[in-house]
């Protein structure tokens, strides 16, 4: 089966960097480009970072463009207690052997979504600054996609403020931008990306495969897990690998066609992701939300893919 | 027998509201102090008189006073699709006995803190208009507010809009005088009224009990389900009863203490009512919030005090 193209749009980060991993063995899709924007951490440090966790998963052929270094307004909002100093719970990788390309993200967004119309996906697991840049660059993009899924926003809820999910929050406007495109944009938010949590026993399982990808893998998310105690998870939140995962195959999730709009005025809910799932007044519905998903077949896939980077 | 809870009735009947009147004056723990009108599901005129109606209806005689004509600081928004044109469309009900007093709400209230000798309950069921207006007005009585019970919000999700709830979109400055008033809350939102739902069997059952209060709350219930039921409802919530529920059988209820606060301003988000619930701003509750409900045990105690309202009711009053 020909697989279809994908891009990643990352801010690595370490969940990120699990999402990369999980891109090499891909039963629908192929990735065939990364692009880079702040967020987790800054864009220099996010962008050497998936250059790394690349070349870690034997992935060196993919190309790297840099894009934002900052939200379209505003300053950059920044998560290192999360992610450590260097974005990757401040594991050192060896250093890259190359570079990023020359191209801002933004225009290599456009250039893979022309070279397939209709096919690319574009899987956005950051602030959503390079796709709204490429929105506001190029009018026909949406038309080109075939979808856009990413992880940001909350159905219920939030988690950087109690309204607002940290993607979203760190480039509301871009957010918004996104939402109303016209492409088909499927939010994978807190609602879906809380329940696919992998427990502390199953993060060492995973390293137990043997693989340095996997015991990176372990390694990476294992410094976030006290982080989720306040939110009585059993373990770490995989909200970027599970986009991936959602976008390769959305069999096993449940998905609601809503009205999402981002909250850009708001004192205390800027960045709110505000959805009609659950009112009764309705809004055009401009986008579907990812609310469930069946976590045993999650975690089945998770073991299957890591397990692919052999011993 | 223990000493009756002090109480003031405030809302903007409204269905519910009506019936959560039904339920606080048929229970021997409250003492009825005033009740007092806002605007919101109808203008204020049209809820006072509503209010004195309901008043005639089930034999309470306590004082009525008119609130404020407008919220704060926005304009007044009406609910015409819930309520109907009158704001409490469906059966016919008796013209009011009395006629409200001369004070307008927050005085009324102001009067009965300052000579009650212990601390009252306010139980606002619709827009804080009236209540965040005593607060301002009379700070120094907030000691005399036992509590406040009030239905409004939603944490997780809104009703009149995605993000908001009715009662504090139509007065979201109020709403936000009131939660950071220090005065202890609980709150009756989406979250539990949502789930406090009375189902058409229920209706019958409380229809049966024939007496000519529980008629006009069975068919009050048929007109408010019909607005329910076009939206895909399985049956009414009766949102306004939770509040009182809330004060006279809390055991039938589970409560969450968190720091909520109310966004005044945004393109989408005006009303919300934002509950830190995972304790993210580092901030002291100031309000129990009630997540969920019995709601057998909830239609058991509309039910019973619907069966209060028989002849002996009356003749007691007579």
């Amino acid at each position: 089966m020909n697989k279809l193209p994908m891009l990643l749009d990352c801010d690595t980060g370490v969940d990120d960097a699990v999402a990369i991993l999980f891109t090499k063995y891909l039963n629908t899709l192929e990735l065939v480009a990364a692009t880079t924007v702040a967020g987790n951490v800054e864009v220099e440090h996010t962008t050497r970072n998936t250059l790394q966790v690349l070349e870690l998963a034997g992935m060196g052929h993919v190309p790297v463009y840099m894009g934002a270094d900052k939200p379209l307004l505003g300053e950059t909002v920044t998560a290192h207690h999360i992610h450590g100093m260097n974005g990757l719970n401040d594991i050192e990788l060896p250093l890259p052997k190359r570079a990023a390309e020359a191209m801002p993200a933004w225009d290599a967004i456009y250039e893979f979504a022309k070279k397939t119309p209709g096919q690319l996906t574009v899987v956005a697991v950051g602030p959503l600054t390079n796709l709204a840049l490429a929105i506001a660059k190029y009018k026909e993009l949406p038309g080109l996609l075939k979808r856009i899924v990413i992880m940001g926003g909350a159905a219920v809820g939030g988690n950087v403020t109690p309204a607002a999910e940290f993607n979203i929050y760190a480039d509301p406007e871009a957010a918004d931008m996104v939402f109303t495109c016209g492409a088909p944009v499927y939010m994978c938010g807190l609602d879906v990306t809380m329940r696919a949590y992998v427990t502390a026993q199953e993060l060492d399982e995973i390293a137990a495969l043997g693989s340095k990808q996997a015991v990176f893998a372990r390694d990476v998310m294992q410094g976030i897990l006290q982080f989720y105690c306040t939110y009585k998870l059993g373990g770490v939140a995989f909200h970027d690998p599970v986009t991936v995962l959602y976008a390769d195959d959305d069999s096993y999730f449940q998905t609601d066609h809503a009205g999402v709009r981002v909250e850009t005025k708001g004192k205390l809910t800027r960045g709110k992701t505000v959805t009609d799932l659950y009112s009764d007044k309705q809004m055009e519905h401009n986008a579907y939300v990812v609310t469930n998903l069946d976590r045993e077949v999650f975690k089945r896939r998770v073991f299957e893919i890591m397990a692919q980077y052999g011993e | 027998m223990n000493k009756k809870i002090p109480v003031i009735l405030d809302g903007d009947p409204g269905h519910d509201d009506a019936i959560a009147w039904v339920l606080a004056n048929a229970s021997p723990m409250l003492d009825i102090k005033a009740v007092t009108s806002v605007c919101g599901n109808q203008t204020i005129e049209k809820t006072t008189y509503n209010a004195g109606r309901i008043m005639t209806l089930i034999g309470l005689t306590a004082p009525l006073a008119m609130g404020r004509v407008k919220p704060l600081v926005a304009d007044a928004i009406i609910a015409p699709t819930v309520h109907g044109n009158s704001g409490l469309d469906g059966p016919a009900l008796p013209e009011p006995s009395a006629k409200p007093v001369s004070q307008d709400a927050c005085t009324l209230m102001a009067e009965i803190l300052e000579a009650s000798e212990e601390p009252v309950v306010l139980i606002p069921t619709g827009p804080l208009t009236n209540i965040a207006t005593l607060l301002l007005l009379y700070p120094h009585l907030k000691s005399k507010i036992r509590h406040i019970y009030l239905m409004g919000g939603g944490i997780d999700f809104g009703n009149w809009t995605p993000a908001a709830e009715f009662n504090i979109l139509v007065d979201p400055e109020a709403a936000d005088v009131v939660f950071q008033s220090g005065v202890p809350i609980t709150m009756a939102g989406l979250d539990v009224t949502e789930q406090a739902l009375v189902f058409p069997e229920d209706f019958e059952r409380i229809r049966a009990l024939n007496n000519p209060v529980a008629t006009v709350v069975a068919e009050w219930l048929d007109f408010f389900y019909g607005f329910h039921r076009s939206i895909g409802y399985p049956g009414a919530p009766v949102h306004d009863a939770v509040a009182v529920a809330a004060l006279i059988k809390p055991e039938i209820m589970t409560m969450v203490d968190m720091y909520v606060a109310i966004e005044t301003t945004g393109d989408y988000c005006k009303g919300t009512t934002v509950g830190d619930k995972h304790g993210t701003l580092g901030k002291p509750a100031n309000a129990r919030v009630i997540m969920g409900i019995d709601r057998k045990a909830f239609v058991d105690l509309l039910a019973e005090a619907a069966a209060h309202y028989g002849a002996s009711h009356f003749g007691k009053e007579a």
